[in-house]
């Protein structure tokens, strides 16, 4: 096993994916907070700290997803999944998928220089929190951190 | 003196035959007890038993009891077997043909390990 073959950091005894995970679901649901609090308070701080959080959120999905796909295909060798995989590699993708379009709502509000978020982003954050918590809760469940050691 | 090694010959052979009926039922029933413990179950994220020892050429199955899905996957230098996704009560079988130790893992969580040693 050598520490810089990419398939030893990526996987092997390390498994990034799990750890990498907690950056982009925490992030999120914070900015998704922020932007509750900004629209609540009326407040231009309380939405730019929505807005960075989200940002990086979107950014911490990339190396989520890539480690993801890529144990899926190396550990796994790419078969075909079913189950609580399968669910999970699904949830996965809506959830990356609804952190990005959220953040698009927010950055292309911001590059119009608008002075107001359209409503209708609250709704979907919502629903994009529960995704994200569920997809979480799989992921837990898969890996085991209710289990022993 | 015919006569007698007639009858002489006919309990050794009677004898012989009796002896190594009653060797061949011990031999099947040590082989059945073996046979049983050549299964190893997965069952909370652990395999049991986590060293298995077993003749040349024995079957090894493995079987999940757990609600999660895991894999059986050989970590010695010629990855000498590889199951695919086992939900549970899914079985992988493997026989092994070689003297060795063979290592293994759970392809999906590493931390589960287990040993199976032929001899
Ligand atoms: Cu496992």
């Amino acid at each position: 096993m050598h520490p810089f073959d990419i398939k030893t950091v990526v996987l092997a005894k390390h498994a990034q994916h799990v750890v990498l995970i907690h950056f982009p679901i925490a992030l999120f649901i914070i900015g998704v907070l922020f932007d509750f609090l900004a629209q609540w308070k009326k407040q231009r701080l309380l939405a730019a700290a929505a807005y960075y959080n989200l940002l990086v959120a979107a950014i911490a999905t990339i190396p989520v997803v890539v480690t993801g796909i890529l144990a899926w295909q190396w550990e796994l060798e790419g078969q075909k999944l079913k189950g609580i995989l399968l669910m999970h590699l699904v949830m996965g993708c809506l959830s990356s998928v609804l952190i990005c379009v959220v953040w698009l709502i927010h950055m292309r509000t911001r590059s119009k220089q608008a002075e107001f978020l359209p409503g209708y982003r609250l709704p979907i954050e919502a629903v994009a929190v529960v995704i994200v918590a569920l997809t979480g809760h799989l992921g837990g469940f898969l890996s085991g951190v209710n289990g022993p050691g | 003196m015919r006569r007698s090694v007639f009858i002489a010959g006919l309990a050794t052979l009677t004898l012989g035959t009796l002896g190594f009926g009653t060797g061949q039922k011990s031999y099947v029933a040590s082989a059945q007890e073996k046979m049983s413990t050549m299964e190893v179950k997965i069952d909370n994220f652990s395999f049991g038993p986590a060293t298995l020892t077993v003749p040349v050429g024995a079957t090894v199955t493995w079987t999940n009891r757990d609600d999660i899905p895991h894999t059986v996957v050989s970590t010695d230098d010629s990855k000498t077997f590889k199951s695919k996704v086992l939900d549970t009560d899914e079985k992988f079988s493997f026989t092994f043909s070689k003297v060795g130790t063979y290592p293994y893992f759970c392809s999906i969580h590493p931390k589960m390990t287990g040993k199976v040693i032929v001899q």
